[in-house]
């Protein structure tokens, strides 16, 4: 029998979704392991949503087996949604109750201690959100970023063991994301296990330890930012090659070079498409002095994460 | 890893729900406003009655105190039953459209403990309203010298049928999707319940009267008015036809609680169901088709024993009064015999709709069900899951009523009213039959086409054909023949076919008893082969789901 350490905070098998015939995810298998934070990035209707909805035990899927540290979610609801944290997108509040009154009646509800220990955790939160000045404040009247914020509160109440939080980061401005950030690091720090999504891959990729592309809802690539980078095979980059002498052309040898797929030189630089990795590319670096060539500067400019998702996207719909 | 329950369902001063509604239904300024006005009008009830009691001759000091009570009660009944109702569905319906039900959903509690938790906590302002007219009514109760187990038992009814329209509303507020949708039908419901559903009664089904607190209110009314007015009351009240239960007696308090208990069950049992997956059917089917029983066995016990001295006739309240003058003792006629066996059958058939309708599975949720029971290598649907098709316990329920129709025309047509008519058990079949045509057209067009289908099929083929019969008849007594014929084409017709052509009550005429036998075989012989087809395509369509096409 694993140990606890050894249980991963999140295990999805063959995990299947299907409205009427479109089916939004297809046999998902995903571990998460405990303390992370892991981003689930992917176009829209890529499945993010449906897969957060069977995590949180808000839907019944076709098929498939979704365990949430240890506890089995579609056989034992009760007990997942103590370990829970479910914050949905567009993150709604009900319009007849303040701040401090939504927050106490959840943790009233999740059986946090009497009155005065939910008052005491729910001001707690408040604080961790900073949201304590709008403790009196109705919560239908609060700006998007706080809204999302009070509901991040609310979703961290009870301490659970797994957040669950789908576009937490959509509608807010810069400094709402970053303090967001600063927010989920925080909870990462004490143990806790965020799952979060996003259809922005550089929001993801700027607080994710670990992430996994879905589209059409099927997993395309999963592990550490470079990881997803590199199964998804996106070796191109642009490479800028600088020199102190000037050429009248490009030289054949640097033309018929196999991870060259295109060159273009302007004003004494030398623009390459480059697909090979780490190793050709250093390669490539000692050939042209080798040949002679008087190198300034040498520098790349890798394909940015929302080419890569664009990228995805495109090739998953043409499929 | 066991964790104890947040609150017990039965503990409702814990319920984090009731709670919740408590602190945002009961903030001061609303509260106020509420309770101010209800309890002006239960003062201005109050006074002007006693005032103008006071000058009536003939009455006590008690019966003054008595005269509010009628107008109090009608107030409790408005804040309770209408208010009440209106704010269970509403406020449902308001957390869904704001998206903070998927929260509610999260909550470590039983769906029973929710439910308990909205259905005492969204009206929970409406209480306290109820509570600000009490002190008149406990006064007019007091001094009017109304005994104890008279106001005991019609609170109690009161209370009964609270809980059971506020489910009510409830469940009204979870399955529409519109709140204003939620808010009419709910508060139409209750109208209904009130105004157009006892009317019912008149046709031998009681069973209706028992959803409202009327039948209670009859029965205490001779304490809750000046002695005077009582006595008279008490006197007309044995013109009213009164409710058995096959050969035991009930007080209406006890057979009150008894009609409505098996309805707040059910609700209740709906509810949790949605709560515990909101993609369940409202029922399950064993409970579906132990209800309709039920419901079958409490019209039957109702009707059944008013048979013999004529209640159950409509006709035999109005002669009363021209039989007295006229001195000629009342008989019913055959055909109002006819009409009631009809309401009957219709009645039955249209319950049978309504919970076929809930326990047939939709087309994506059987497909979903195949595809699970692929993966995990069945060879065939859990018979009592929701997604396995709902034909056999639909022909269950169907036989059930066909049963129960039978039970009713039976006893009327051999009653000592019709001498010389016969209803044998053998030609129950027929009646079965028909009933089971009827339902089955329904279900397998519900699972193999899907409800816009069946919605616009009732439309079409149930209810055109009837309205083009109905418009000839009315035309020409020539028409007569070609209408009997046209609405034979509704199934709906099948069952008052069947029954004129096997009831030798029905009393036809030369031409229609020429003509109704043949339409009516005609067309049970092509209802029957549209169900032969239906199934078919279902076989098949199911063989196909089984192999994962």
């Amino acid at each position: 029998m694993p140990s606890i350490e050894e249980i991963p905070a999140i295990d999805i098998r063959d995990l299947r979704v299907d409205y009427e015939q479109f089916t939004a995810v297809h046999d998902l298998t995903l571990k998460v392991p405990r303390g992370e934070v892991f981003g689930l990035v992917g176009p829209n209707g890529a499945g993010k949503t449906s897969t957060f909805k069977v995590l949180a035990s808000l839907m019944q899927p076709t098929y498939g087996e979704v365990f949430l540290s240890g506890v089995d979610v579609l056989e034992d609801k009760e007990a997942a949604r103590r370990v829970i944290g479910y914050m949905p997108d567009l993150a709604p509040v009900p319009r007849d109750l303040k701040c401090g009154e939504f927050l106490r009646f959840y943790a009233r509800a999740h059986g946090l201690g009497n009155d005065k220990q939910c008052a005491v955790r729910a001001d707690e939160c408040l604080e961790e959100v900073a949201l304590s000045d709008h403790k009196n404040h109705w919560c239908h009247k609060l700006s998007r970023g706080q809204t999302q914020r009070l509901v991040l509160a609310k979703t961290m109440l009870h301490a659970p063991k797994v957040l669950i939080l789908d576009e937490p980061a959509s509608g807010l401005d810069p400094l709402a994301r970053r303090e967001l950030r600063s927010t989920l690091r925080k909870l990462a720090s004490q143990g806790a296990t965020i799952f979060i999504s996003s259809h922005i891959l550089t929001e993801l990729a700027e607080m994710c330890s670990s992430l996994c592309v879905m589209s059409s809802g099927r997993l395309l690539a999963s592990g550490s930012v470079e990881e997803v980078r590199t199964q998804l095979g996106d070796h191109s980059r642009k490479l800028f090659v600088s020199l102190l002498s000037s050429l009248s052309h490009v030289p054949d040898w640097i033309g018929q070079h196999p991870c060259i797929t295109s060159t273009q030189l302007a004003a004494g630089v030398l623009s390459l498409d480059f697909i090979g990795d780490d190793e050709a590319q250093a390669s490539l670096l000692e050939e042209m002095i080798r040949q002679g060539l008087r190198v300034r500067s040498f520098s790349e400019k890798r394909s940015s994460y929302e080419e890569i998702l664009i990228g995805v996207a495109e090739r998953s719909r043409l499929s | 890893m066991n964790h104890p329950p947040v609150c017990h369902f039965w503990e409702l001063w814990k319920n984090p729900i009731f709670l919740r509604y408590c602190r945002s239904r009961l903030r001061p300024a609303g509260l106020l406003i509420s309770c101010a006005i209800t309890f002006l009008l239960a003062g201005f009830i109050f006074q002007m009655s006693r005032s103008l009691s006071g000058h009536t001759d003939g009455f006590s000091a008690a019966d003054v105190e008595r005269t509010p009570l009628v107008g109090l009660l009608i107030l409790q009944g408005v804040v309770l039953f209408i208010f009440g109702t209106a704010q269970a569905s509403g406020g449902m319906t308001a957390e869904r459209d704001e998206g903070v039900i998927d929260y509610q959903r999260l909550l470590p509690m039983t769906p029973a403990a929710k439910v308990i938790g909205y259905l005492f906590g969204l009206p929970i302002r409406e209480y306290v309203m109820f509570a600000s007219t009490l002190p008149f009514v406990i006064w007019s109760l007091w001094q009017g010298q109304v005994p104890a187990t008279r106001w005991l038992s019609l609170y109690g009814v009161m209370t009964s049928t609270t809980i059971l329209y506020h489910l009510t509303g409830l469940l009204t507020g979870t399955i529409v999707k519109n709140r204003r949708w939620a808010f009419l039908a709910s508060i139409g419901l209750v109208f209904a319940l009130y105004t157009v559903i006892p009317q019912m009664a008149k046709f031998g089904l009681v069973f209706f009267k028992y959803l409202t607190v009327t039948p209670m209110i009859e029965e205490s009314l001779r304490h809750l008015t000046p002695r005077s007015i009582g006595e008279t009351w008490e006197t007309g009240r044995l013109l009213i036809s009164e409710a058995k239960f096959f050969n035991l007696n009930f007080s209406e308090a006890v057979f009150t609680y008894f009609s409505q208990s098996c309805l707040i069950i059910t609700f209740f049992v709906m509810l949790c169901r949605r709560w515990k997956d909101a993609s369940a059917h409202l029922l399950g089917k064993i409970w579906a088709m132990g209800f309709y029983a039920w419901v079958q066995i409490l019209l039957l016990g109702n009707a059944l024993p008013l048979i013999e001295s004529g209640k159950l006739f409509p006709s035999q309240q109005f002669s009363r009064y021209t039989s007295l003058l006229r001195g000629k003792a009342w008989e019913p006629a055959s055909w109002e015999a006819i009409a009631m066996i009809l309401a009957y059958g219709f009645l039955s058939l249209l319950f049978l709709w309504i919970l076929s309708g809930i326990i047939t599975p939709t087309r994506s949720t059987q497909i979903n069900g195949w595809r699970r029971a692929n993966k995990l290598g069945l060879t065939h649907l859990p018979p009592l899951n929701d997604e396995s098709n709902s034909t056999g316990f639909v022909m269950l329920m169907a036989i059930i009523g066909g049963a129960g129709w039978f039970t009713f025309l039976h006893m009327i047509v051999e009653s000592h009213w019709f001498p010389g008519h016969f209803a044998a058990l053998p030609i129950s079949s027929y009646f079965i039959l028909a009933m089971l045509s009827c339902t089955l057209l329904h279900q397998l067009a519900l699972e193999a086409k899907g409800a816009r289908f069946v919605f616009i099929a009732i439309i079409l083929i149930l209810v055109i054909p009837l309205m083009i019969a109905a418009i000839l008849v009315s035309t020409s007594e020539d028409f007569i023949p070609v209408s009997v014929w046209i609405a034979g084409i509704s199934p709906l017709c099948l069952p008052a076919l069947c029954a004129a052509h096997h009831l030798s009550i029905t009393e036809l005429s030369v031409e229609l008893s020429r003509v109704i036998p043949n339409a009516y075989l005609f067309w049970q012989t092509i209802h029957l082969i549209v169900i032969l087809m239906l199934a078919h395509q279902l076989r098949v369509s199911r063989k196909t789901l089984a192999t994962g096409g």
